[in-house]
């Protein structure tokens, strides 16, 4: 390139480098103005007020004041509760997995026995994720009685829908080398998702189970709210009874438990990864 | 300072007696004694594992030797004490897998090559100043790569992307560029094509090349001067006639240890 060819193209580039960041300006504030007017719209709606939360602030130290001390005397009745709430984490974690394995592959792209398939297990695992574990518990409790095991059902349900489609698109993410060794082979599909796929995406679904049961005993606290067992019923039945200090010692449980199977999970998901 | 000769060996980097060990147990340098010249297209010949991107790697400190001397301009830049955003302003690297940050256009990827100039805060909002910019366009204009400065670089191929990492080197307006096998991912068309920017553009600016080859053919065509490097040691040095079939087979099948035991 001589010299004054290379003057003009340097020029020439810095000019449209204005023009790009220009447009790239322009859109920002186009996409900004838009995002500002629909928060500001949606802050209107819902009544978004910071006098209000300063306002109420009295009203949750009054609140507060109640809950102290605990009374920890009342730790004896929790003990079979706690249990509970893990127990229902647990088999609900578990049933979870077993469901979410064929799930996983029949709701991936190129797992999938057919493309239909595909679409029916993907909209199946959508609305379990969408609809709440409490919403579950209401249906089971009627179901299959107050108790345990409505609960079991109901964090079942919704961690197979977040279990199965994590790892249908892990499925997805597959390295594709991998795959096409195995169909070079000769191998059937079930052989090329055993040994292509499976050994590729086996420690992210442990991984992911692992987090799932960490989650599970989180929601688990709550169900009793709704009559589906653990800790969940004592909290609402000590404050509909007023006895504030007794829902201290819940919450204080309950604490602990999430504070404990986080540590637990943790070492244990470093220990799988 | 001793010197011999003209300006036109003037060393601009000594390395003396280097060692790089891992855990104690590998030895990756042995001893390493280089002198390399200013301006000069230096190759670093050998086999994969015999040193030499640690070798590299040492001279910008991304690594740390564990033992020995560096000198650039006669001034130590290995220890504690040394700047090393100072130092690594005077070296430009290049890389075998290119390392272009795939997601940012060609531009803001030669645009790092300032980064070492500017503050963080300076450059959080990706903004840089209007004489960054020229700089970097110029950079890119010398590989021929202005064309193609408002793409993401996953759009380039190999070949336009190791073109645009050399502009990103030569935005740092270095002394030095390290280029660590930079040919090896790329076809032997390609391949030429690249080391004949990297040594006509560096010639032009008058910045010194130390470049990893394991490729005898691309070494014998554009070194000024080779370094043969086995097992962590320097086992030749000198021009691309010196470079005999005893001397590669030296180089690649020999192993320096036994040569030393048996007297050579």
């Amino acid at each position: 390139m001589t010299s004054a060819t290379f003057e003009s193209a340097v020029q020439a580039t810095l000019q449209r480098e204005v023009q790009v960041r220009l447009r790239r300006y322009l859109k920002l504030a186009i996409y900004g103005a838009i995002a500002v007017a629909a928060l500001w719209y949606a802050a209107v709606q819902i009544k978004l007020s910071f006098g209000a939360l300063i306002s109420g602030v009295p009203f949750m130290w009054d609140f507060i004041t109640r809950l102290f001390p605990p009374d920890f005397s009342y730790l004896s009745v929790l003990g079979n509760a706690t249990i509970e709430t893990i127990q229902i984490a647990i088999w609900g974690t578990l049933l979870a997995i077993l469901l979410s394995i064929p799930l996983s592959f029949l709701g991936a792209r190129n797992t999938t026995p057919h493309i239909i398939v595909f679409h029916l297990t993907r909209l199946l695992l959508n609305s379990l994720r969408a609809i709440n574990e409490l919403v579950f518990a209401l249906i089971f409790v009627s179901a299959v009685g107050l108790g345990p095991f409505a609960g079991v059902l109901a964090v079942a349900l919704h961690a197979t829908g977040m279990l199965a489609k994590f790892c249908a698109e892990e499925i997805e993410g597959v390295d594709k080398g991998q795959v096409e060794a195995q169909m070079a082979a000769g191998a059937t599909r079930m052989q090329v998702i055993l040994f292509g796929v499976t050994p590729q995406i086996i420690p992210q679904f442990i991984g992911y189970a692992i987090y799932r049961l960490d989650v599970s005993i989180r929601s688990a606290t709550v169900l009793g709210f709704v009559g589906a067992g653990g800790l969940g019923f004592s909290l609402i039945q000590t404050m509909k009874l007023f006895k504030y200090h007794q829902t201290a010692t819940c919450i204080f449980v309950i604490f602990l438990l999430v504070l404990v199977s986080d540590w637990i999970c943790g070492k244990l998901r470093r220990k799988v990864i | 300072m001793l010197m011999p000769n003209t300006t036109k060996t003037k060393t601009i980097l000594s390395v003396q007696d280097l060692t790089k060990s891992y855990g104690g147990a590998i030895h990756a340098l042995r001893g390493i004694n280089v002198d390399v010249h200013e301006g000069e297209f230096l190759v670093i010949l050998g086999p994969s594992g015999a040193g030499k991107s640690t070798l590299l790697r040492c001279l910008n400190r991304l690594v740390e030797p564990t033992s020995g001397k560096i000198l650039h301009n006669g001034e130590e830049i290995t220890g504690k004490r040394v700047n090393l955003r100072a130092l690594r302003q005077e070296f430009g690297m290049v890389f075998q897998q290119f390392n272009l940050v795939k997601r940012l256009s060609v531009l803001t990827n030669v645009l790092t090559g300032r980064l070492g100039y500017r503050s963080t805060w300076r450059s959080l909002f990706y903004n840089f100043s209007k004489e960054d910019k020229k700089i970097a366009i110029e950079s890119l204009a010398r590989v021929n790569m202005e064309h193609k400065a408002f793409q993401r670089a996953d759009t380039l191929s190999g070949g336009e992307q190791q073109r645009v990492a050399i502009a990103r080197a030569l935005a740092q307006q270095p002394t030095i560029i390290l280029a660590d096998e930079p040919v090896a991912s790329l076809d032997p068309k390609i391949a030429r094509q690249v080391l004949n920017y990297l040594k006509q553009v560096t010639h032009e600016l008058g910045i010194t090349v130390i470049c990893n080859l394991h490729q005898v053919e691309y070494t014998r065509e554009f070194a000024e001067r080779i370094v043969g490097m086995s097992r962590g040691k320097v086992v030749f040095e000198g021009t691309a006639e010196d470079l005999t079939d005893e001397i590669l087979h030296r180089i690649y099948y020999k192993d320096p240890d036994e040569e030393e035991k048996n007297g050579k």
